[in-house]
């Protein structure tokens, strides 16, 4: 028996996945070797985590952002299959930011949330994405689906620079930004060194996921067509219609 | 015989008319939603506390509360669902993608402005809020319809035909509408205070020119979805 699809290879790949271990290593070891912070103390390398996920969740939304005017110009399927992951890796990087931050907040500010501009607006955002993939989901057409994904991933986009501009336009209680501003960071050198390291495992690790989850997605693509192609059987076909013409028939139940 | 062309304002119009024609036979956004609002007004006290000085410092935010989630439900009426055949006839008759959104958004934003009227003074009976500086309330009123009614009719166009179309909608608008109620809220706090409610203006007005540009954008995207 033939598959009706080639297995396109592993879904992590084989060289990305060892890439990233590695940096990740270096970055959890990187974030407990760095020194306390003045006023925070050890709770500072809650932040090494919590500040990349929030870049990440930023870029995933700028690709699926992306990709969706990509889509709307080429109408290309690859391009809808990458809105789409890159959508679903940003929902899980903000939650795990707005999660992170809960956890940093309860020592420094006293509760688990408070009703910041920051935290409101990223809140936020984490739902419209929701939205996006809740709309994937309710579309079975895959055009149908990439069209009106592609224009609610164009519109919803407007939400992001709001979240960054937030803690600038409102006075909030979380902290204004303190590497990407005007007159350059106010992180100490060494700290600064591995936020940033760890922006970029976030980064590789972000690749990662985008990838394999396209990569499964354009599986699953292919295996629907497959399916198109070559119907299975129904579950209606075992049934035959009553014959009603019978000699038989005619005789005994007229 | 030679047919003149019909202006796009005119078939906008004409579109939005027969909206509001349908919604009034149906009553869905008047005698159903505008009712279940006035329920969610004097729900809202039992939850929060009936504390009179409370509920007249906060009714005004409740009232925006209920405006924007239940106005969402105004814009996502089953009267405003156009079938293959309807959108095939405007097709033909060469109505384009922009004018039928607008014509909706025209639609949605006159019923949405009727389901604000209605709820007013149900909210002012029940919290007898301080109407101090009540006249910034009106361009408040119609700004908030009109965006409202653009978001609204932008997710319509996204979820229409999908079996989940009503529970989509609120959940594609409410999170992006938030502005509007921020903006609404705003300028009702202002004018109680007496400081200049401009800014708050600026914010819902901004946001219903974002909305109206975004959805001019990406009308003739939506063309052939039903």
């Amino acid at each position: 028996m033939t598959p009706l699809i080639t297995p396109p290879g592993p879904v992590f790949g084989r060289r990305l996945p060892l890439v990233v271990g590695v940096a990740a290593a270096a970055g959890v070891t990187a974030a407990v070797l760095s020194p306390p912070d003045v006023v925070q103390g050890d709770l500072v390398r809650l932040l090494y985590v919590h500040v990349p996920a929030a870049w990440t969740a930023f870029l995933s939304y700028g690709v699926t952002f992306a990709a969706s005017l990509g889509w709307l110009w080429r109408r290309r399927p690859g391009m809808d299959r990458l809105a789409a992951a890159s959508a679903e890796v940003g929902v899980f990087f903000t939650a795990l930011a707005i999660t992170l931050g809960s956890i940093w907040g309860r020592p420094t500010w006293g509760v688990w949330w408070t009703w910041d501009a920051r935290l409101v607006t990223t809140a936020l955002m984490l739902f419209i994405y929701l939205g996006y993939l809740a709309l994937r989901r309710a579309t079975p057409d895959p055009l149908d689906r990439a069209k009106r994904s592609a224009v609610f991933g164009v519109v919803a986009f407007a939400q992001v620079p709001l979240v960054h501009f937030s803690v600038v336009w409102w006075r909030t209680l979380h902290q204004p930004p303190s590497v990407i501003r005007p007159g350059g960071p106010t992180m100490d050198p060494s700290m600064l060194l591995v936020l940033l390291g760890n922006a970029v495992v976030f980064t590789l690790l972000y690749v990662l996921m985008v990838r394999a989850r396209a990569r499964m997605a354009a599986t699953e693509d292919a295996l629907d067509e497959a399916q198109d192609a070559h119907p299975g059987p129904l579950a209606g076909d075992a049934v035959s219609a009553p014959l009603l013409a019978t000699a038989r028939s005619e005789n005994t139940d007229v | 015989m030679t047919t003149l062309p019909v202006a796009p304002l005119t078939q906008c119009l004409t579109l939005a008319a027969k909206d509001l024609r349908l919604e009034r036979r149906a009553g869905e956004a008047m005698l159903v939603t505008a009712p279940f609002g006035a329920v969610a007004l004097l729900l809202a006290p039992l939850a929060v506390g009936t504390d009179t000085p409370l509920l007249r410092q906060r009714g005004p935010a409740l009232y925006w509360l209920v405006v924007l989630l239940f106005g969402v439900l105004v814009t996502m009426r089953a009267s405003a669902v156009e079938g293959p055949a309807q959108l095939a006839m405007l097709r033909l008759a060469g109505v384009g993608p922009r004018v039928r959104l607008a014509g909706r958004a025209v639609a949605n934003g006159v019923l949405l402005l009727g389901f604000q009227l209605v709820l007013a003074p149900v909210a002012v009976l029940l919290y007898d809020p301080d109407l101090t500086g009540w006249p910034w309330v009106l361009p408040v009123f119609v700004l908030v319809a009109a965006g409202l009614a653009v978001l609204g009719a932008l997710a319509d166009a996204l979820a229409v035909g999908l079996a989940g179309r009503t529970t989509l909608g609120p959940l594609l608008v409410a999170p992006i509408a938030v502005p509007l109620l921020l903006g609404a809220t705003g300028v009702v706090q202002a004018a109680g205070y007496g400081r200049s409610p401009w800014p708050w203006l600026l914010l819902v007005t901004t946001v219903d020119l974002v909305a109206a540009l975004l959805a001019a954008w990406c009308a003739r995207y939506l063309e052939d979805l039903a």
